[in-house]
């Protein structure tokens, strides 16, 4: 395998502990890879490094081999790029806005550029003013996809897509895959990652803090379920139960809720046991999870700090 | 404490603005003040100065001009207008802009209504520019500290007060155009034209005698009936009260529009709902076709060509319009001439009947190349705001070299200037051919074509600002240079300032070449520097961290 992207020490210093520090990754060709952190983490910053748009303080990072600052017309010739806040002009409509980029780009197979276009249900004919979050997005996905490049650079692609888009997004980065293409994808959603990625690199503070497959991130999915009884119950016998991590007793012991990971069977037959007026489920948030997880104690457990 | 009320919090983001056009005004009348020993300083040049009064008469009513509040009235005339464009760009941007940013929503959100948070940014707008009016009053004042000026402080006041007024006026109809648009910048660009005609508006009456009833349309009538720093003209307190109660009316228009519409969305005039969006058509749209979407530099000219047809037209416009006031005046200042050999000193003109009107018209047409350089401006903040704004990254994200980026924009603003030029030498060839003024066509030719370099010096000098600055205060640095340049070029030569001093204005350079044609080393001096700062706009661009 080749590495589509690599980084030796690449470090943004701005100051004040601001920026990405020491960063070492290699993408291989065909890879989806995941860069997953909360917000402020420098995954933003790490993609601006890689395009070209703003130069590192020390260490470098390539592309196909050519160095992302003093190669970065060349590089662009092979990727596709979508913005984590993509800003255009507002007086274009989104079919000009599109034009506009293939001109730019060249290379565009018109067809497929229309075939994306109505994949993702977009009226290209509005104005891009007028066009809602999900319909701006849509219009940068596109743009990014319709030259067929060979790495996509995607920095959180699915921010502010409705549902039935985000599966058209999961489809067509599963055809680049398909394709022997490449894909690097920043991401706070923990889920989304897990659907389209084979592997992880999570980031805090502009340190890579874990890297590896994305089977591995099991041991960092958390989630909660809150269950309301309609009478006080022992909430301490869901402690000692698989999978669960913690316990709190709400309203007297009319409620609980309960962190855990891996399969919820042991606490639903559990809770059977008493009349269970509601229960629900709920996916913590990255930064809920490395709120938990890794500033435990002012400092990453053991287990989780470096690559597995 | 700034951050207690929507009005404190509007009054703190306007304290730069408030400081700057109020010490910058202030400034202006104290210099021209403070010169007043030296340029009135004989008889003779008291009386040439009245004599030279009636025939810019149209820029400035000429009373009393022999005193020192006269001529400091006169000679700023229309050009202390300008300080409305403050007004006009910051109402725009408080409430339309706010939508623009998305960030009214989260203001909308809190626990106030919609009347009482846009009266809170229009009081704040109020207040800043009664506090400029004060600043202004008071460096003002600090210019009568030398001479016998026969006005005080109060008078300096009302001054600003008079100006204030009519600066408000023009915020409030830019407040009210913004309830129509969809977009700051456009209602910013009209508001800007109606700034325009109504000073054309008011200049009618003293062009042309008994029209004065048409004058009385525009707000700038009112403000010009106001001469504070003549004793004996002072302060009329109607006027300033139709300036107060049109200011008032506009903006409790605006606002009570503004509570009553969709935020994000106009004021839909009746029969525009039947022009509503159009239907969906989905890939229909594509391909566009458009011929502005082929390049950088060409999407720069597509970007660019509205505004260039709105400066074509005013400047364009304006330099034929100067050629029938020559036509009107030449013969007037002619018989001064005759009549006085001081007066003909003063103004460095004789001979021919010709030459007066070239003269004449060399000295007005020392607006056009500031008025193109002024669109440069504009220009060079838009390039500068796209960057900031992250217009930049996506096109960057494409196999498109920074240097190409940079100088396709340039070319389209170069293109544009070069347009507006062309326009200009044909408008006035066309009005001189008309009105019988005669003009040498070569140095018409060679004064047009000359403003370019000094539209791309401009340009070229926020291009590279633009990569250190951010973009408001790139444009308000461009801008305060072209005003000093100006006020160097415009007070200098009376203030019998060094050649040193004098040529640190880029109007140095331009020269009068309708009277003495190319002076090629000069021009050559403003290319070179132009060029330097186009290489330091380059080398800057190719090397900085693009904005996010």
């Amino acid at each position: 395998m080749t590495a589509v992207i690599k980084t030796e020490k690449l470090t943004k210093d701005y100051g004040s502990g601001r920026g990405l520090f020491d960063l070492d990754l290699e993408v291989e060709e065909g890879e989806v890879f995941g860069y997953l952190g909360p917000n402020g983490a420098g995954k933003t910053t790490t993609i601006r490094l890689l395009m070209g748009l703003i130069h590192p303080t020390a260490g470098s990072a390539s592309i196909f081999g050519l160095d992302c600052w003093r190669q970065a017309v060349e590089i662009k010739k092979l990727i596709g790029y979508v913005p984590g806040e993509p800003s255009l002009d507002p007086n274009l409509t989104g079919g000009q806005i599109l034009e506009y980029f293939a001109n730019l780009r060249g290379g565009v197979d018109r067809g497929y550029l229309k075939q994306l276009i109505r994949r993702l249900d977009l009226d290209p004919s509005r104005k891009f003013r007028h066009y809602s979050t999900g319909n701006k997005r849509k219009v940068v996905l596109i743009q990014a996809f319709m030259h067929r490049p060979r790495l996509l650079i995607l920095d959180e692609p699915t921010s502010g897509l409705d549902p039935l888009n985000q599966q058209e997004f999961d489809g067509m980065v599963k055809e680049a895959r398909d394709e022997g293409r490449t894909v690097f994808l920043s991401s706070h959603v923990l889920s989304e990652v897990e659907k389209t990625c084979t592997r992880v690199g999570i980031i805090r503070d502009g340190r890579l803090v874990r890297i590896g497959g994305v089977h591995e991130l099991r041991d960092i999915k958390r989630y909660e379920i809150t269950i309301s009884f309609a009478q006080p119950v022992p909430t301490e016998m869901f402690a000692t139960l698989d999978g669960v991590t913690e316990v709190e007793r709400l309203n007297d012991g009319h409620a609980v809720r309960i962190a855990m990971q891996g399969a919820a069977d042991a606490v639903i037959k559990a809770a059977a046991q008493y009349p269970v007026v509601s229960l629900t489920s709920y996916e913590p948030s990255l930064e809920d999870i490395f709120l938990r997880y890794y500033e435990r104690d002012g400092q990453a457990p053991k287990e989780a700090a470096g690559v597995v | 404490m700034w951050f207690r009320t929507v009005y404190l919090k509007t009054l703190r983001d306007f304290r730069i603005p408030i400081l700057g056009w109020g010490i910058g005004v202030g400034l202006l009348i104290a210099v021209v003040l403070a010169a007043i020993p030296t340029v009135l300083a004989t008889p003779e040049a008291r009386a040439a100065v009245v004599a030279l009064g009636p025939s810019f008469a149209w820029f400035a009513e000429p009373v009393k001009i022999d005193t020192p509040g006269g001529y400091a009235t006169w000679k700023y005339g229309l050009t202390l207008l300008v300080v409305a464009i403050w007004p006009i760009l910051a109402q725009t941007a408080t409430l339309r802009g706010e939508e623009e940013k998305g960030s009214l929503d989260t203001l909308l959100s809190v626990p106030r209504g919609r009347v009482r948070l846009a009266v809170e940014k229009v009081a704040a707008m109020w207040t800043a520019l009664v506090t400029m009016a004060v600043i202004v009053g008071l460096i003002g004042f600090a210019g009568t500290a030398k001479i016998n000026a026969g006005f005080g402080l109060g008078a300096t006041v009302m001054f600003g007060i008079n100006l204030a007024l009519i600066a408000a006026v023009f915020g409030a109809v830019g407040l009210l155009v913004s309830q129509f648009v969809p977009e700051r910048r456009t209602a910013a660009g009209i508001t800007a034209g109606v700034l325009l005609i109504a000073i054309v508006v008011d200049m009618v009456h003293r062009v042309e005698p008994g029209t004065e009833w048409i004058s009385r349309l525009s707000p700038v009538y009112y403000y010009n009936l106001s001469k504070p720093l003549i004793p004996s003209y002072g302060v009329n307190a109607g006027a300033m009260l139709v300036q107060l109660a049109t200011a008032v009316v506009l903006s409790a228009a605006a606002v009570w529009l503004f509570a009553r519409r969709d935020v994000g969305d106009t004021v839909h005039l009746p029969g525009a709902s039947r022009l509503a969006k159009p239907a969906a058509r989905p890939v229909a749209a594509l391909p566009v076709g458009d011929w502005t979407l082929r390049s950088v530099y060409a999407r720069g000219m597509g970007m660019v060509a509205v505004p260039t047809f709105w400066w074509t037209l005013a400047i364009a416009g304006f330099s034929a319009w100067m050629v029938v006031v020559v036509q009107q005046t030449a013969a007037q200042l002619k018989s001064i001439l005759q009549g006085s050999p001081v007066m003909r000193d003063f103004l460095a003109l004789g001979g021919s009947d010709s030459a007066t009107q070239s003269a004449i018209f060399s000295a007005l047409f020392i607006f056009m190349p500031l008025l193109l350089m002024a669109f440069a401006v504009t220009q060079a903040n838009r390039w500068s705001a796209d960057e900031e704004d992250g217009r930049l990254e996506l096109v960057l994200s494409t196999p498109q070299p920074r240097l190409q980026v940079l100088f396709g924009r340039f070319a389209a603003l170069s293109t544009a200037t070069v347009i507006i030029s062309l326009l200009t030498l044909a408008a006035t060839a066309v009005a001189s051919s008309l009105t019988g003024v005669r003009i040498d066509g070569g140095k018409l030719v060679v004064a047009t074509l000359t403003m370019i370099p000094l539209g791309l010096l401009v340009g070229a000098i926020g291009y590279a600002l633009s990569g250190w600055l951010r973009a408001a205060v790139d444009t308000g640095l461009v801008s305060f240079l072209l005003v000093i340049w100006f006020v160097i070029s415009f007070l200098g030569p009376g203030l019998h300032w060094p050649d040193a001093t004098l040529r640190l204005s880029a109007f140095y350079y331009y020269g009068t070449p309708l009277l003495n044609g190319l002076q090629v080393a000069n021009i050559l001096v403003v290319v070179l520097v132009g060029s330097v700062a186009l290489v330091l706009a380059a080398a800057r661009f190719t090397r900085k961290d693009i904005a996010a």
